[in-house]
């Protein structure tokens, strides 16, 4: 049953005045309100006083006709449909198709028949409430659409905020990123770690918009948080893998290059899961290593199989390392025809300027696509002099009023927990709980790395530091690494720390021995300082960052100073 | 063709749906009519003529006067077709015509008012 | 229908074939071809496969998971050297055995 017609308001424009009294009697006996006009211009006028819902016009009449009428309530009405049923006895389909043009939607033909008016009526209505309803959901979409939009804005600037509390802007890198690559599933981080090496990170998470966001967030925290408290890119690797695997559903990861750039050491350090390969720039010769995927991407791996080994390679100064997204490689011409690699590597042949190598990048894409990608990433690191970026201050959370003043505590490292485990970032973490070592936190670490990477490589695994004099050797010194850490049965390294007041300030006293054979400190010593070797104890950087540095034990037990003055 | 002059089943419709306005409807169209046959008289170019031969048709036929409507008509056709020839007599055919049912209106008019019983509204 | 699927006669193989790009459109279909049943061996045959993005990836994570995880057994057949440079880079040779 259909439900019983609502009353509506119908104007009748007719200008016989029998015929009209005829009409009103009509339609009121049908429930409806009535409105009368007797010619063109009253009925315009009654329209934009009262809006009717619906009328019924009489094609001739005097001072303006039906069919001017019907156009300016039309217009009147804009979006809304107010039918109008002409009133005529008008036959022939010319003067009939008149009345269609001028915006009728329907005829009713005299002598009124009550029957059909009534059916003609109700059919109106129907369209009438169709064409509101039609208006009302195309609003309800605009308005949800807007809501969405600003959703994603609040997601960005919340995600703003997490990813760039990182180092971008340093001298040395140079990206280009768009302002959406969040919503293409990109994520460029950079950040310095204590000793002032640099990590940097390149991802693609699979999807779009806010799913790929979501994921982007803990990975950047894990970055970020990891980074400065002077963890590896192995064990902030394995944080972030499981992470991922851990939140995200099956079907999502994220494709990721990894870098640490130590200038300290002039290398590289780099994992790849998924990505494009990145391109070690060398600047002496002019060659361009690949750096390709070797690993699966983030978030696939339970954390017992995930891979977390890394490549070491050697970079001088001036080196660049430059990684791209898909996005690149993807960029397809009007015959589907991809970028592809070898496009690429063409520009980097004919590439002469180093600092204009983005730009021809990004001229090559556009000359070949047509017109501009705004989805693509990319990055260029380099590696500057040591003395050239300056890492910024840590910041702390606590109120520095409580510290530990008068303590000392010793640790022994034996082979099974050498092969697994960083002790750097907790034994830098307790050392910072004094206020006063804060300000030398980047020497601290610096110094701590440098002691406990030589008492492990040197001492307890023996290699030979000679070996990192060139390319191929750098690479053999760090498989034999892993190889002999892998097989450690036996060795240890203890590190003893002790902190003592002096005065107003205080002192900080470090020990590292190793199970190792040792080495002739007297040579070491008598070597002049030379920057640019790869090689060597880092004892030159250890006496340069410490106080009364000595060796003794036959070099498998070296002892550092650090003093402070009171705090202002 | 013998047209009806004053179809009875429409007027008792249009009583029916007029209610206590069918004498006043009855005396509108009277004095409308009167309007449209000056006009019609006085009518000076082809175009005059035919809208008011329009008008007055249609007003005819929802009365019921068939045989008028259907003259309004006819001269209609020939002002529109610019046939200016029989159109005096037609006119004068539309006179005669209104002539004879114009009584007749007037006496359902004096047939409907002294049964002025109040008609429930709804 | 770009998503064909085949049962082998002993009901021990599952034979899942893919026409065409092989994309997120197909993503129900392809859930649809293993969803309820028994799995031992999969076998995914790209042979009229002409593309493969990173939503097919990971439904082939879905449909590993979904076959034992790390037990699973799922070949990947007749890829073209395209889809074989794309599984190569993600390195999804160390999960599937690729053909």
């Amino acid at each position: 049953m259909q439900p019983p017609l609502e009353s509506l308001t119908i104007l009748i424009a007719e200008d016989s005045a029998a015929d009209r009294m005829l009409l009103s009697s009509i339609v009121r006996r049908q429930g409806h309100e009535v409105l009368t006009a007797a010619n063109g211009a009253e009925a315009v006028e009654a329209f934009r006083q009262q809006r009717p819902q619906l009328v019924l016009m009489d094609a001739m009449m005097p001072v303006m006709d039906g069919f001017e009428a019907a156009q300016q309530i039309k217009a009147l009405a804009g979006e809304t449909l107010v039918p109008i049923i002409f009133l005529t006895s008008l036959t022939e389909s010319e003067a009939l198709a008149r009345c269609l043009e001028a915006g009728g939607d329907d005829f009713l033909a005299k002598p009124y028949n009550q029957v059909i008016l009534a059916a003609k009526i109700k059919a109106m209505d129907r369209l009438r409430r169709l064409q509101a309803t039609v208006l009302q959901q195309r609003d309800q979409i605009a308005r949800h659409h807007h809501y969405l939009l600003n959703e994603q804005r609040v997601a960005k600037a919340v995600f703003d905020k997490v990813a760039h509390s990182g180092c971008l802007s340093a001298p040395n890198i140079r990206y280009l990123q768009s302002p959406y690559a969040l919503f293409n599933g990109d994520l460029l981080l950079a950040a310095f770690t204590p000793a002032g090496d640099m990590h940097v990170l390149l991802g693609d998470f699979t999807g779009h918009g806010l799913p790929a966001a979501v994921g982007a967030m803990p990975l950047a925290e894990v970055f970020y948080g990891m980074t400065a408290k002077g963890y590896g890119l192995s064990e902030i690797l394995r944080e972030m893998n499981a992470k991922l695997k851990r939140i995200l559903p099956v079907d999502m990861f994220c494709c990721a290059t990894l870098l640490c750039l130590s200038f300290q050491r002039s290398s590289v350090e780099v994992w790849n899961g998924g990505m494009p390969d990145g391109y070690l720039h060398s600047v002496a010769s002019g060659e361009r290593t690949p750096l390709k995927a070797q690993h699966l991407p983030l978030g696939v791996l339970s954390p017992q199989t995930f891979d977390d080994r890394t490549d070491v390679l050697p970079m001088a100064v001036g080196d660049r390392v430059f990684l791209l997204s898909d996005g690149v490689i993807d960029t397809c011409d009007a015959n589907e025809q991809l970028f592809g690699v070898e496009r690429l590597q063409r520009v980097f042949a004919a590439n002469r300027q180093p600092d204009a190598l983005f730009a021809e990048i990004e001229q090559a894409l556009r000359d070949f696509r047509g017109e501009a990608r705004d989805d693509v990433s990319m990055v260029e690191v380099s590696l500057l002099e040591a003395t050239q970026v300056s890492p910024p201050a840590l910041v702390y959370s606590d109120s520095g009023q409580c510290c530990p003043l008068d303590w000392s505590v010793s640790f022994e490292f034996r082979a099974a927990t050498l092969k697994r485990f960083n002790p750097l970032p907790y034994l830098l973490q307790l050392l910072l709980e004094v206020h006063g070592l804060r300000a030398q936190s980047g020497a601290l670490y610096t110094v701590l790395a440098e002691l406990y990477s030589n008492a492990l490589e040197h001492g307890v695994l023996g290699l030979d530091s000679s070996l990192k004099r060139d390319a191929s050797g750098f690479t053999r010194y760090y498989q034999q690494r892993s190889t002999r850490l892998d097989e450690l049965q036996d060795g240890f390294i203890r590190v003893n720390l002790q902190v003592t007041p002096k005065g107003e300030g205080g002192c900080l006293t470090v020990r590292v021995e190793d199970s190792g054979k040792g080495f002739d400190v007297e040579r070491v010593m008598q070597r002049p300082a030379d920057g640019v070797r790869l090689s060597g104890r880092g004892v030159g950087l250890i006496r340069q960052l410490s106080r009364n540095a000595s060796w003794s034990d036959d070099g498998r037990s070296a002892r550092v100073e650090f003093f402070w003055e009171a705090l202002a | 063709m013998a047209d009806t002059h004053l179809d009875r089943d429409v007027l008792s419709a249009l009583q029916e749906v007029m209610g206590d306005e069918y004498s006043t409807l009855l005396d509108t169209f009277l004095d409308d009519a009167e309007e449209r046959l000056r006009i019609l008289r006085k009518a000076e170019d082809a175009a005059q003529l035919m809208n008011a031969a329009h008008s007055f048709k249609g007003s005819s036929s929802n009365m019921g006067a068939i045989r008028l409507a259907e003259l309004c008509h006819e001269l209609e056709q020939c002002a529109k077709n610019k046939n200016l020839s029989g159109v005096e007599k037609l006119v004068g055919e539309i006179d005669g015509e209104f002539a004879l049912v114009r009584p007749l209106y007037e006496a359902e008019c004096r047939r409907s008012s002294p049964t002025k019983a109040i008609v429930p509204r709804f | 229908m770009s998503v064909f699927s085949e049962v082998s006669q002993d009901g021990q193989k599952l034979t899942i074939s893919i026409k065409g790009r092989f994309d997120f459109a197909k993503h129900q279909e392809f859930r649809d071809s293993y969803e309820n049943k028994e799995l031992s061996a999969v076998v995914v045959d790209l042979k009229e496969a002409t593309y493969l993005d990173s939503s097919a990836l990971g439904m082939l994570l879905l449909l590993r998971d979904h076959a034992g995880g790390d037990d699973s057994d799922i070949r990947v057949v007749n890829s073209s050297s395209d889809v074989k440079k794309i599984l190569a880079i993600s390195n999804f040779d160390k999960l599937f055995d690729i053909s």
